[in-house]
């Protein structure tokens, strides 16, 4: 399902030129609004459906294995935190479908590590990473190491 | 530069005029009426609302016979004749009079639009009124006014908001004649129009005759006959959001227009883990503009 | 012509291509280099770029020790068995003990993971996956990577890494242009993290028109991994061990929740199960060590998934295909129709748009699947990649050379796709070893490794001249012909690919011969690569965005060349059901129980390939229940061969 743009609902605002991720979204010269310029690179992941402010943008299942006469389509909405999909087959059934995309409001819990506390010189030359060993299991455990594991490597065929 | 008389004034009401600009009207007319005929527009879109009708009748009549995942009750409803009268007008206000459709996002973009449709609407209409019941100061301020507020709109457009500029990063100076050819006489139409009101003379008065020749000339290869259409497409928009019919999108929601939460989607399995989540996630990727290059 | 170019100096660490390892990369340094210049240039958008643009509905890498699920052991006694044993166990180990501090870190940043109501646990979907709404996965990781990095040049392809040259194998930066705007970007470099993707679209596909944008991994993913590497003369390891997947027809829908959440099992044409039909001669075939049904029986050790490909193989050329998903079943249950649904739409969104376009609904139809053409990658059920350096702490000597995740290039690192012998990690360790990378690359500088670097005007020049001559053939050559894409001067970048994909197919074991090659084929195969090289120097482009497809063209001509000579050095079939030796059809672990690694030589384009030591973990408790019960097994088979 290369996707395709609606004539009377893209206004030519770009956000699909700058999404997408095989660089096929692009505007036509003349009517100065967004078209796919290489269907067979079009991986239908959707993202330009998705950011399409004017949801001008649909996919059409893919001529060679895809009969035509079906829709899916999705209303992602950041605000809400969610993302709605309606899938109507081509003899008119219909499913539709709501599931979140972020739990928390965007952006905050990610670390700035610039206003973080640096790390120790022991930690440097450690195999720590940062927020490690507390995330790794969420309690005052320590990271794996061949030693706590029981473990050796040993050179070899062993099955 | 004089906002009360314009170069037009010695010709105010001249067979010459009068010819010219009727000639600049059969064009747009013509080439308009040959562009929906070549392409069939007109066609399409009488066939695509006797789809989204025939549609909500189905709908309605099936409730959610046909949905085996998720919710279709409410979702299709008859529009009423008030409700279309409303629609239309909506359409008058918000998409023809301030260039609604454009994505709330960019401002300046709708700005630069209004500028240049205004413009031209302002230069045209004082051209007729001069050509036809002559001139006066405030024909000629509108006149003036029209060319200048064209010519900001026009230039700006093409340096910044042409849109394979803006989006793609190409640069104002990859000109492609043919499919150009209407945003360059448009800047052709108000440079010459302001200059010739500024030094007058023979040369300027040719160069904005022929401007307006490419301009309305240049129709039939323009995108310009597809605006007759953005009003009718945005007034089928508004009726598909009222029917239900909303070119299949779905119409699940966390929360109402109300704000309200509707409880058959929070209930639902999928939504469990924003049942205790803000109300408002504020932006994501969308906190910054399409120009990521 | 006048194209600008445009400098960045002075960067500590250059992200070079920003999916989940990229990002992971450019997180965790600006822990560990607060004052460091951290740039990513990324040839998409970031936030919707790489493997994971789509989303994804479940993290199939994480261990959940904090549930007393596994250890970082088990998963790499799981990666082991599923490669044929084929893997650097001790990047594995590394990556697996430090996955989950980043998922648990997602959640916090707001990726919705699914709870088990009952443990409180996440929701697993089998032992090792994770159940996700992660329509916004990258979106999320991209914030965290922007949000520590110094600048992030989105929509730069780089096409090449720039050498030092002052006398050691060392890295100065990379080079490469805005597929927009068509400048030319220099980065100069102390190091260099190498966080590009694999190759889709090196084999012809099943599909034969639009739906060969319907590949199983992302038609973006150009192979700039590999190429990127194996174009500065860094040693490559296992490039033979490509990937078929088993996969739902033609929209190459995934399977993992079908199989292991919603238990839907696979049945032939006739609603009979195959499988263990074939596993006797294919026992024959690999060897009791690697397909034993009652190990996998008592120790939940997995069939490889070469292995299951291969029974599919098999039934299929028997006459009795197509195979089934049985789907009827589960899908009853409105819960899981659902969840099936929804995997889909999380994260191939193609393959709910077939199923409403043939108007099946799994619920009362078992929708058909197939193998897919293979794919060259490294972090899925294959470990395609570069030779690095394992950790201090775990890594023989033959494995370790100072930094972790360094590759035989001094200050060249990689994540994801671009390690090899690391299958199994998937997006969250395609994350964590962008991490390692992150960290080891500001030891490396800390250490004063990366003082004196000298990158030359003149190799810049050269480099630039190179990356641009497709618009200069194209605008020259135009000129002979009169309009159209058929010109004897030069060649554009579909047809191109079209050539690559035939030619990997044909040679090299793709889907139309039944993954099927030989020594003889895969000479053949090279020379006609050898001269597909000869026509890529006359490669076109008509405009910035055909320059990119040319690029990314040679990138996977030069994957494809190194995944040849390493498919003939190999003289075995390790990987049934990924591909066949037809001159060596058994697995041998005599000769082969070793990893191969290859390096090409940048001045001369000769490769050289070596066997390097293949290292176990060994010595746990689930290692000698194993062992154990091959001992007591060994007794009376010995005593029936007796008695012949």
């Amino acid at each position: 399902m290369p996707t395709f743009v609606y004539m009377t609902r893209c206004d030519g605002c770009g956000y699909c030129v700058d999404i997408c991720p095989s660089d096929i979204m692009h505007i036509d010269k003349k009517y100065r609004r967004a078209y796919n310029i290489e269907p067979s690179m079009c991986w239908e992941c959707y993202s330009c459906v998705k950011a399409c402010p004017h949801h001008a943008i649909d996919a059409r299942g893919y001529a060679d294995f895809a009969p035509l006469g079906h829709s899916v389509r999705t209303i992602r909405d950041e605000e809400a935190g969610t993302i709605a999909w309606r899938v109507t087959f081509r003899d008119g059934r219909v499913k539709n479908f709501l599931s979140p995309i972020t739990t928390v409001p965007w952006g905050t819990g990610i670390p700035d590590f610039r206003n973080e506390p640096e790390p120790t010189e022991a930690e440097r030359n450690s195999q720590l990473l940062s927020f490690e060993p507390k995330y790794i299991r969420m309690d005052d455990g320590d990271i794996a190491t061949l030693k706590s594991q029981n473990l050796e490597m040993k050179e070899g065929v062993y099955y | 530069m004089d906002f009360a008389t314009t170069p037009l004034a010695a010709m105010a009401g001249s067979a010459g005029l009068q010819t010219y600009v009727v000639i600049m009207l059969a064009l747009v007319a013509v080439m308009t009426i040959m562009d929906v005929i070549h392409k069939k527009s007109a066609k399409y879109f009488f066939e695509d609302s006797k789809k989204a009708e025939a549609k909500v009748k189905a709908g309605i009549a099936a409730g959610s016979k046909n949905c085996s995942v998720g919710f279709e009750d409410g979702r299709y409803r008859e529009v009423s004749g008030g409700e279309k009268m409303g629609a239309a007008v909506g359409v008058v206000l918000n998409e023809v009079a301030v260039s609604g459709e454009f994505d709330s996002t960019k401002p300046l973009r709708r700005f630069v639009h209004i500028l240049t449709m205004y413009g031209t609407i302002l230069l045209s209409a004082a051209t007729i009124i001069i050509a036809f019941s002559g001139t006066g100061e405030t024909v000629s301020l509108a006149w003036n006014l029209g060319a200048l507020m064209l010519f900001v709109g026009s230039w700006w457009f093409w340096f910044v908001y042409k849109v394979d500029v803006m989006s793609e990063g190409n640069s104002w100076t990859d000109i492609d004649l043919r499919r150009d050819m209407f945003s360059l006489s448009l800047m052709a139409v108000s440079t010459t129009a302001l200059g010739w009101s500024i030094w007058g003379g023979a040369v300027w008065e040719i160069l904005a005759m022929l401007a307006g020749i490419s301009l309305f000339g240049g129709v039939y290869w323009s995108k310009f006959a597809h605006m007759f259409f953005k009003p009718f497409a945005a007034y089928d928009k508004r009726i598909k959001k009222l029917s239900g019919a909303l070119d299949n999108l779905p119409h699940e929601t966390r929360f109402d227009k109300s704000g309200a939460v509707v409880a058959q989607q929070r209930d639902r399995h999928s939504m469990e883990l924003l049942k205790d989540a803000p109300m408002n996630m504020g932006l994501g990727i969308k906190r910054e503009g399409p120009n990521h290059y | 012509m006048g194209i600008k170019t445009i400098v960045e100096d002075n960067i500590d660490i250059l992200v070079a291509g920003a999916g989940l390892g990229g990002t992971g990369t450019a997180y965790e340094a600006r822990h560990w280099g607060r004052d460091k210049k951290i740039v990513i240039a990324e040839k998409a958008n970031i936030n919707r770029s790489g493997a994971v643009a789509q989303g994804l509905y479940a993290i199939n890498c994480y261990m959940g020790t904090r549930w007393g699920e596994n250890n970082p052991e088990d998963h790499v006694r799981y990666a082991r068995i599923d490669l044929m044993g084929m893997v650097r166990e001790d990047l594995l180990f590394d990556m697996a003990r430090h996955v989950d501090s980043a998922v648990h870190k997602f959640e916090e940043w707001g990726l919705p993971l699914m709870r088990n109501e009952k443990t409180g646990a996440y929701q697993r979907e089998g032992r090792w996956q994770i159940m996700i709404h992660g329509e916004s996965y990258k979106p999320i990781v991209a914030e965290a990577a922007t949000k520590n990095a110094d600048k992030t040049y989105n929509r730069v392809m780089i096409t090449h890494l720039l050498m030092d040259e002052s006398g050691r194998n060392r890295v100065g930066g990379a080079i490469g242009f805005n597929v927009r705007t068509g400048n030319c970007h220099v980065f100069k470099s102390k190091t260099v993290v190498v966080g590009a993707g694999g190759a889709s679209n090196i084999y012809k596909p099943r599909s034969v028109g639009e739906g060969a944008g319907r590949v199983w991994y992302a038609p973006w993913s150009s192979g700039s991994a590999y190429a990127l590497m194996i174009n500065a003369g860094a040693k490559m390891t296992q490039m033979e061990n490509r990937i078929v997947l088993a996969r739902f027809k033609d929209g190459y829908g995934p399977v993992g929740a079908y199989f292991l959440h919603l238990k839907t099992y696979t049945q032939n044409a006739y609603g009979e199960e195959y499988e263990s039909k074939h596993f006797p001669a294919l026992q024959k075939m690999v060897g009791k060590e690697y397909l034993d049904m009652e190990a996998s029986h008592r120790t939940h050790r997995p069939i490889p998934t070469c292995l299951r490909n291969h029974a599919i193989i098999q039934e299929v050329a028997a006459g009795r295909g197509p195979i089934h998903m049985v789907t009827m079943h589960a899908f009853q249950d409105p819960h899981l129709e659902e969840v099936g649904w929804e995997n889909f739409l999380g994260m191939t969104v193609g393959q709910a748009v077939l199923w409403a376009a043939t108007d099946l609904d799994p619920k009362y139809q078992n929708p058909e699947l197939t193998t897919s053409e293979p794919y060259v990658m490294g972090s899925h059920a294959t470990g395609c990649g570069a030779w690095c350096s394992g950790p201090a702490d775990v890594s023989p000597p033959e494995y370790q050379w100072g930094y972790n995740r360094m590759m035989s290039i001094e200050g060249l690192f990689g994540a994801g796709d671009a390690v090899g012998g690391t299958p199994h990690a998937f997006s969250s360790g395609s994350f964590t070893e962008g991490r390692i990378s992150g960290k080891s690359a500001c030891q490396y500088i800390d250490d004063g490794k990366a003082e004196g670097i000298v990158v030359s005007d003149s190799q810049i020049e050269k480099r630039k001249a190179e990356i641009f001559k497709p618009l200069e053939t194209y605008q020259v050559g135009r000129n002979e012909i009169v309009a159209g894409t058929v010109s004897p001067s030069y060649l554009l970048p579909h047809p191109g690919l079209q050539r690559l994909q035939k030619i990997m197919d044909e040679y090299c074991g793709g889907v139309t011969v039944n993954y099927m090659t030989n020594d003889k084929l895969l000479n053949i195969g090279l020379q006609k690569l050898k001269i597909m090289e000869e026509d890529l120097e006359k490669v076109g482009a008509e405009d910035t965005h055909q320059l990119m497809r040319a690029w990314e063209l040679k990138h996977r001509h030069r994957t494809s060349e190194c995944v040849m000579q390493h498919t003939l050095f190999r003289k075995e079939t390790r990987w049934p059901g990924y591909y066949y030796r037809g001159d060596a059809m058994k697995l041998d672990d005599k000769n082969w129980h070793c990893l191969t690694v290859s390096r090409r030589d940048p001045e001369t384009g000769e490769y050289t390939l070596e066997k390097a030591p293949l290292y176990h973990l060994v010595g746990d408790m689930e290692d000698k229940a194993l062992a154990d019960m091959k001992k007591s097994e060994k007794k009376p088979a010995k005593k029936a061969a007796k008695a012949k």
